[in-house]
């Protein structure tokens, strides 16, 4: 990986005196795998079933007698029941699941499958993720270890650790690194177990402290044997049990110089395969920089994409328009030559009204002229007076 | 101290297609684009208008001429035709409903324009009995595009707002206003196709005065069938 050619460096702290760094070391590589809670869950569910002892119910509980049933007709249900008399059990139910001193229904057997299979590759991508966060400080956090006081996360410690005989040395190197708050957490904590293992040689619950790493014992194992919570382990071990206790990621640990080195020919990186794990390459991560936001805002991505298409405003609401026919504004906006229109007809109209006009005025004149002629023959018979007629026919006209 | 605006947000609105300079430069475009658009609804609605009257005033020369000569004239055959469906959807036989289907006559009361050539004629003989239908005015096409013209935009069904819509999807079609679109409808255009399908179907309200009997053909007293002219008198009840 690209992303790993330059590590980090992690500083490495004395075991007394002052708490300042004496040396500095590369992190490993397995640091920087991928962190897989998923993975994890799985391959610890089925690793904690692997120290399961068989248990089962007898193989002859509840059929220890020679019960029949009594058949129909005697008033009684049909279940077989005990044979003789003269005592209590006589006439009882027997064998059902549901009867008093019968057989469990499906009784248990031993060779129930106990353990679980489960891919090395898998095994080894759990080992990985759980290590890596154990340098995740808010996933140690999380899993409730007091890690406020450590001066650094991977808590990586000279290797004159492996040499510590005596319990009184360990503790003391516990109070001077900070990690004896974890510790003192683990003794306030102890209570009575819950439940019935409290009478199975379970009596006691602790917590988890903190896991002291060491490449080579040389009397680190018997030190911290006796500290409450405190787990000693050899690098070239690394159980994910301990590692992700209850599969919950981020157990502390605190390695020795020479157990952090190991790491990364124990566990290879991207380039190099392990030492140790024939053929076995750190897990490769789905995303390598999972900073999508910022992928995204890049300007790398961000020339190449096309315009952000507009939202069409004009037609995303549904438009309510009034009817062109009575509002002369959505008319005009519709048609702008509409108002010019109805003028040119008008002014038409008027045209051909005064051209009626006319035609029809002339008509009228003549009719009344033909009328006027008419009548005024009538009169020289009549002897009326034709000043009275013209009035008359004047005031037709108007 | 004044906040930090993170690069990235200050990138982004460097780059950002919405910023004021940009948006102000569309809109002064859409203005100018809105006018020459107006511009050209007027003209254009001015030149149709003669062309109709022209139209009208030949069709009455012609037809005098022959009276004059004592010969008849024979109109041209109508082009256009206005569907109206009339009957509901229960019960229609698989021709008719898949044609009905076709015509977009897909509910009681919806009408559509349709070109008249042989096959339509023949399409129009199928589902005689569920519709009525005749040649429509310039009146008639207008009130229908006018009042009742919704456009068939991104898959919905949107009333025409305005001669934007129009031009937006009909430009190249050089359909660019209302009476573009009625002039391409009531005359059967080069792009009646385009501008018939760009005009949802239209939905018509029941008549007002109500039918006879839609059983009959109009013809015989009743409803359907083809009603030449007298489509327009029962558009106008319907619109």
């Amino acid at each position: 990986m690209t992303t790993q050619q330059l590590r980090p460096i992690v500083s490495v702290f004395p075991i007394k005196g002052k708490v300042k760094t004496i040396k500095q070391v590369p992190l490993p590589s397995v640091f920087s795998a991928p962190i897989r809670p998923d993975v994890v869950r799985f391959v610890h569910t089925n690793m904690a079933k692997n120290n399961r002892q068989a248990h089962a119910v007898s193989t002859t509980a509840g059929e220890q007698t020679s019960a029949t049933s009594w058949g129909t007709g005697r008033a009684v249900a049909r279940i077989p029941r005990v044979k003789g008399s003269g005592t209590g059990r006589s006439g009882q139910a027997a064998f059902g699941n549901m009867c008093r001193g019968g057989r469990m229904y499906a009784p248990k057997k031993v060779w129930r499958k106990w353990h679980r299979k489960i891919n090395t590759n898998q095994k080894r991508y759990a080992v990985c993720s759980a290590i890596a966060a154990t340098a995740v400080t808010p996933l140690v956090m999380s899993r409730g270890h007091r890690v406020n006081k450590l001066p650094e996360l991977p808590l990586v410690v000279s290797d004159q650790l492996q040499s510590l005989t005596k319990t009184r040395q360990a503790v003391k190197f516990l109070k001077f690194i900070g990690a004896y708050r974890d510790v003192e957490k683990v003794i306030r904590t102890k209570k009575t177990r819950v439940g019935q293992g409290k009478y199975r040689n379970r009596r006691h619950v602790l917590r988890k402290g903190p896991m002291v790493v060491y490449a080579r014992n040389l009397g680190i194992k018997k030190a911290f044997r006796n500290i409450p919570g405190v787990e000693t382990a050899s690098v070239y071990t690394l159980n994910l049990l301990k590692l992700a206790p209850g599969s919950q990621m981020g157990r502390f640990i605190i390695w020795t110089e020479s157990a952090f080195k190991l790491l990364e020919d124990i566990y290879g990186s991207w380039e190099k395969p392990s030492k140790f794990k024939s053929g076995f390459y750190l897990p490769r991560p789905v995303m390598v920089n999972t900073d999508v936001e910022r992928i995204i805002k890049s300007d790398q991505v961000q020339t190449v994409l096309r315009n952000r298409r507009p939202r069409s405003r004009k037609y995303g609401k549904k438009i309510q328009r009034a009817d062109p026919y009575e509002d002369m504004s959505v008319m005009l906006k519709l048609n702008p030559y509409y108002k010019t229109k109805l003028q040119k007809q008008k002014e038409l109209e008027e045209k051909n009204k005064e051209e009626r006009k006319e035609i029809v005025d002339k008509s009228r004149k003549e009719y009344e002229d033909w009328l006027y002629f008419s009548e005024e023959e009538e009169e020289e018979e009549e002897e009326g007076s034709d000043e009275d007629r013209e009035i008359e026919v004047l005031s037709d006209e108007n | 101290m004044s906040k930090q605006v993170p690069e990235t947000i200050k990138k982004q609105v460097k780059r950002s297609f919405n910023s004021k300079e940009v948006k102000k430069e569309k809109n002064e475009k859409r203005m100018k684009l809105l006018k020459e658009i107006q511009t050209k609804a007027f003209k254009r609605a001015e030149k149709y208008e003669k062309e109709y009257l022209e139209q009208e005033q030949k069709l009455v020369e012609l037809k005098q001429q022959a009276l004059k000569e004592g010969s008849f004239y024979r109109e041209p055959e109508p082009k256009l035709a206005f569907i109206i469906r009339i009957r509901g959807i229960v019960g229609v036989p698989p021709k008719p409903r898949k044609i009905l289907q076709l015509l977009r006559l897909r509910r009681i009361y919806s009408g559509v324009f349709i070109r008249l050539n042989k096959s339509s004629l023949r399409m129009l003989h199928f589902i005689d009995p569920y519709v009525t239908w005749g040649y429509p005015d310039v009146e008639t096409v207008r009130a229908l595009i006018y009042k009742r013209g919704h456009a068939r935009v991104n898959h919905q069904r949107k009333i025409i707002d305005s001669n934007e819509m129009i031009y937006d999807k009909l430009q190249k079609f050089d359909i660019v206003c209302m009476e573009d679109l009625v002039h391409e409808i009531y005359t059967v255009g080069k792009n009646f196709k385009h501008a018939n399908s760009f005009l949802w179907a239209f939905k018509l309200k029941p008549p007002v005065g109500g039918f006879s009997t839609v059983k009959k053909s109009f013809v015989n007293k009743g409803e359907h069938g083809n009603r030449e002219q007298y489509i327009n008198t029962l558009v106008k009840k319907m619109i």
